[in-house]
């Protein structure tokens, strides 16, 4: 993959249609650094992963020129944003043109008037955030990527906000949408009419098909967000608990309590804690008794949060939790997102420290299923990491799920460190079967593989049609009729099946 | 739903693993991975980037190549014979070395907090340049002024042409009339920008030290401090001028250093240190800590109303790279008249004039554009006057805010006016 291997005259296209000097990229560099994502990756086959040119488009007029090139061509073509993602949305399987959207980083419109902002795909959101500032509004999409996420990102995996209780995901807090099609048209999908309607009943609802596309249906070039008015206030409450049980069960009353200013409720669990206390350089000494930590967040104005964060001391503590105090409430709320890249290391079978990155899995369970999907995760990582030194088991927390509907499912994580450094074909693999296990338990018990990541990688990819079910099939035909020549982000949530077919037929 | 089994979990247990071999790779560029390996490996095995909206040269480019991620990826690259230098010498042109990246990276701010530790990035970029000069393949405009400042032993901030004034015969210049003694226990180090090319900045400096009553002295013979040719990496050069300053102060009784350009004040604080061991013990002192000092002690009363709305840009390796950032602010606030409109250090992380590091000489272009964003987050702010406390940062701002409508001082020049001094000397060429 190291040698380009399409052709000359389509790289001297993309150099007439970009017309400008280092927007089209073929050196190794360029390639090599647009190969992987932060997940865990086959350093070892990081050839593999390269794609043969990189643009660097301007306009939503580029990339429907550069979609329309490589689907006349049938050259693979991969989106990237920030490159930020945890699972392999934005690495390209079979190298081709590699779409970097950064340059779009454009504020188009703030219509304060509307309540919204429309902006290029390629802008952070906290970058975003800065300069709505003096306007007193926010766009509420909060990952624990906030400080390198971009919106077109963000669209492409159907992210997940740490405030979406409150403020909705990125799937309710963005309006509409401008995406170039596989075959280079360009459209607008929203919920109905212009761009800025946020309920209708016309036609198809296209704005969530295209919504966590993955990259395999077009390429975002333009969103129009929602803007609401900055918190006056938030409050972070965070209670110890001698057992999983009663957390869980407090996490509930939390989360059903109906208190509108609930921005999320979080629970760790006593692998979580465990690993904690033994390997987070930050963490705060807690005594041997606090076995799992449940936590709440409120957000909105005074006259909501101050009463609310009342009802929540008395939820918290009601089952026997502890508060944690003021102090480290307050400071690990706020250092949510610098929390997001810790630690760097975990220990093998005897305790050594080890070197590892982080691997986590986002699966969305029903509440009620949450003890046994931990219990049987528990029990996959336990048996890995007795017959393999490279995996280690960072402990399992959950999230508030659903947008504006705290109480039912969870976004349950279990966050595993991975020796990346010894890796070669078999641990990978190894790591992949890991994966899937892990995935399998999430489906069986009625919930997705991915709530936030997307299945892009390899271990769930093969799962999506399980996941599926019979709607599969109205998947790959949906697939085939937008994207005839397989080119957009080609390899990826087994999407490949609905070309394989074909012959059959 | 589960209409398709998935396949069976792979059970072949997974070999001994061993490290790979760097595979092809010179003695240069072993000794370059060996040494970077695990810092490169914090980097790329979290890979979360927070650091690429705050690089200044990112904003502008927003090219993931001349990201600190890149810089870091690259060294696993490289280890693994998948790139060679040649292919990454130009990316990493693309820093000024303010350190923005390093203080945003989650690896500094949540384990650095404890074990003092923080990704190192400037030094990455400073060893590749290294790596580039050893194997030749330095940057032509790099070359060209660093051959320069060897000739002349100043940097030639105002070109050679025309019998513009360099060396030795011109170094102190810009302190004519002011009777200040050569040597002492304390000298002021007024680096080549300053000495050749802002002149009011030495002069204010010394007058308002003469004022509070601070003795101080000038170097027999002042060379660069060879700060810049490290930054572009002319290691062995940046070795040569800083033995000559050492021995000149050695030679003259030198026990404390006044460093008056924060450029100056890390190398002397931190390569100097590095270079000469134990050998170092002198006492430097940064100006603006030290003026903050005379102004709470009483020692300088600012008198002299000055009626300006002005913002302070935090200069990189003050605030980023020294965590400086207290003082200038107190300075600010306690001259008379002045309307300061603040915007707090940590937002100024992201904020830059793309002065350093030596992209100017190689990339102009961005440099310049850099200084119009600096500009144009002042302009929101509704000033009429940007303060910086750092020369090399004064001269893009200057050209960006002439283009802006802001005036753009250095704070100890606002300092000198306010304790009533007549500044002289001039603010560029």
């Amino acid at each position: 993959m190291t040698a380009i291997s399409i052709p000359d005259k389509v790289i001297d296209r993309l150099q007439e249609i970009l017309g400008e000097d280092g927007a089209v990229l073929t050196d190794k560099a360029s390639r090599f650094n647009r190969a992987r994502v932060p997940a865990p990756f086959p350093v070892h086959r990081w050839d593999e992963f390269v794609p043969d040119v990189v643009v660097l488009p301007r306009t939503t007029e580029h990339v429907s020129r550069i979609v329309k090139l490589a689907n006349e061509c049938k050259v693979p073509v991969v989106p990237r944003a920030g490159g930020t993602g945890l699972a392999d949305g934005a690495v390209p399987m079979r190298g081709g043109i590699l779409v970097d959207v950064k340059r779009m980083d454009q504020i188009k419109e703030t219509d304060l008037v509307n309540n919204t902002v429309t902006v290029g795909p390629g802008i952070n959101l906290q970058t975003l955030n800065r300069s709505l500032k003096p306007h007193g509004v926010i766009y509420p999409d909060d990952p624990a990527s906030y400080a390198c996420a971009l919106v077109g990102g963000r669209i492409g995996t159907s992210g997940l906000s740490l405030l979406g209780s409150r403020y909705g995901h990125t799937r309710d807090l963005v309006i509409s949408f401008e995406i170039v099609l596989p075959t280079g048209e360009v459209i607008e999908v929203g919920e109905g009419g212009g761009r800025k309607i946020r309920k209708s009943s016309t036609g198809f609802h296209l704005k969530q098909l295209f919504m966590g596309h993955q990259g395999t249906l077009g390429i975002v070039t333009e969103a129009t967000l929602e803007l609401v008015p900055r918190a006056e206030t938030e409050f972070a409450a965070f209670f110890r608990f001698e057992d999983y049980h009663t957390a869980y069960r407090t996490f509930a009353k939390i989360a059903k309590s109906g208190l509108a200013t609930l921005a999320g409720a979080m629970l760790f669990d006593p692998e979580k804690v465990a690993f904690l206390r033994r390997d987070d350089e930050a963490y705060i000494v807690q005594p041997e008794w606090v076995k799992a930590v449940c936590a709440a967040a409120l957000m909105g104005t005074r006259a909501e949060v101050e009463p609310a964060s009342k009802i929540v001391m008395e939820l918290g503590r009601g089952l026997g939790g502890k508060y944690i105090g003021d102090e480290i409430a307050a400071g690990d709320w706020a250092a949510r997102h610098d929390r997001y890249a810790n630690p760097l290391h975990g220990r093998d079978g005897a305790g050594k420290v080890i070197p590892m990155s982080w691997h986590c899995e986002d699966a969305a369970i029903p509440y009620s299923e949450v003890p046994e999907v931990l219990r049987k995760w528990h029990e996959i990582a336990r048996r890995y990491i007795e017959r393999y030194d490279i995996f280690d088991d960072w402990g399992a927390f959950a999230y508030t799920n659903g947008g504006h509907k705290p109480w039912g499912d969870l976004l349950l994580e279990i966050d595993m460190g991975l020796w990346e450094d010894r890796m070669d074909e078999e641990s990978w693999q190894t790591f992949v079967s890991l994966k899937r296990e892990i995935a399998q338990v999430a489906i069986d018990h009625g919930g997705s593989m991915s709530a936030c990541h997307g299945a892009t990688r390899a271990g769930d990819a093969e799962l999506v049609p399980t996941e599926m079910g019979a709607s599969w099939e109205v998947i790959k035909t949906i697939k085939r009729a937008l994207d005839p020549n397989n080119i957009m982000n080609p390899g990826k949530q087994s999407l490949d099946q609905a070309y394989q077919d074909e012959g059959a037929r | 739903m589960n209409e398709n089994p998935a396949p069976a979990a792979d059970t072949t247990p997974a070999a001994v693993v061993e490290p790979e071999t760097p595979k092809q790779l010179g003695d240069i560029e072993r000794a370059f991975v060996q040494k970077w390996h695990e810092n490169a490996t914090g980097c790329f095995s979290s890979g979360h980037k927070f650091c690429r909206e705050v690089c200044p040269v990112m904003q502008v480019t927003r090219n993931e190549n001349h990201t600190p991620t890149a810089f870091h990826a690259n060294v696993i690259a490289l280890e693994k014979g998948h790139l060679d230098v040649e292919d990454v010498a130009d990316d990493y042109v693309h820093c000024t070395q303010c350190g923005g990246c390093e203080v945003r990276c989650p690896n500094t701010l949540m384990v650095g907090d404890f074990y003092r530790a923080r990704t190192e990035t400037v030094k990455v970029v400073r060893a590749m340049r290294a790596m580039l000069v050893d194997k030749g393949l330095d940057r032509e405009k790099w070359k060209v002024w660093n051959r320069l400042t060897d000739e002349l032993k100043n940097e030639p901030v105002l070109g050679i042409e025309a019998g513009q004034p360099n060396g030795q015969a011109h170094v102190r210049d810009w302190a004519e009339g002011l009777g200040i003694p050569i040597g002492g226990e304390t000298i002021m180090f007024v680096d080549c920008e300053a000495a050749y090319y802002r002149t009011s900045l030495p002069r204010a400096t010394a007058q308002i030290l003469h004022k509070a009553g601070v003795e101080f002295g000038l170097m027999n013979e002042q060379w660069c401090c060879g700060g810049p040719a490290v930054e572009m990496g002319y290691v062995e050069q940046s070795m040569r001028f800083a033995r000559h300053n050492v021995d000149d102060w050695r030679r003259s009784g030198v026990k404390r250093i006044i460093a008056i350009e924060p450029h100056d004040y890390v190398h002397f604080t931190e390569d100097y240190p590095s270079y000469f061991g134990d050998e170092f013990d002198f006492e430097v002192v940064q100006i603006i800590e030290l003026v903050a000092e005379l102004i709470r002690g009483g020692r300088l009363e600012l008198v002299k109303p000055i009626n300006r709305v002005v913002t302070y840009h935090d200069p990189c390796r003050l605030n980023k790279r020294k965590g400086i950032h207290q003082a200038p602010r107190e300075i600010l606030r306690a001259i008379p008249g002045l309307t300061f409109s603040d915007v707090d250090r940590v937002t100024q992380w992201s904020y830059c004039s793309g002065g350093g590091g030596g992209l100017p000489l190689e990339k102009p272009e961005l440099t310049a554009e850099i200084s119009r964003r600096r500009l144009e987050k002042a302009s929101e702010l509704e000033v009429d006057m940007l303060v910086s406390a750092c020369v090399w940062s004064e001269r893009p701002l200057s050209a960006a805010g002439q283009d802006a409508g802001i005036e753009v001082r250095d704070i100890i020049e606002l300092v000198a006016e306010s304790a009533g001094i007549e500044i002289g000397g001039r603010t560029g060429a």
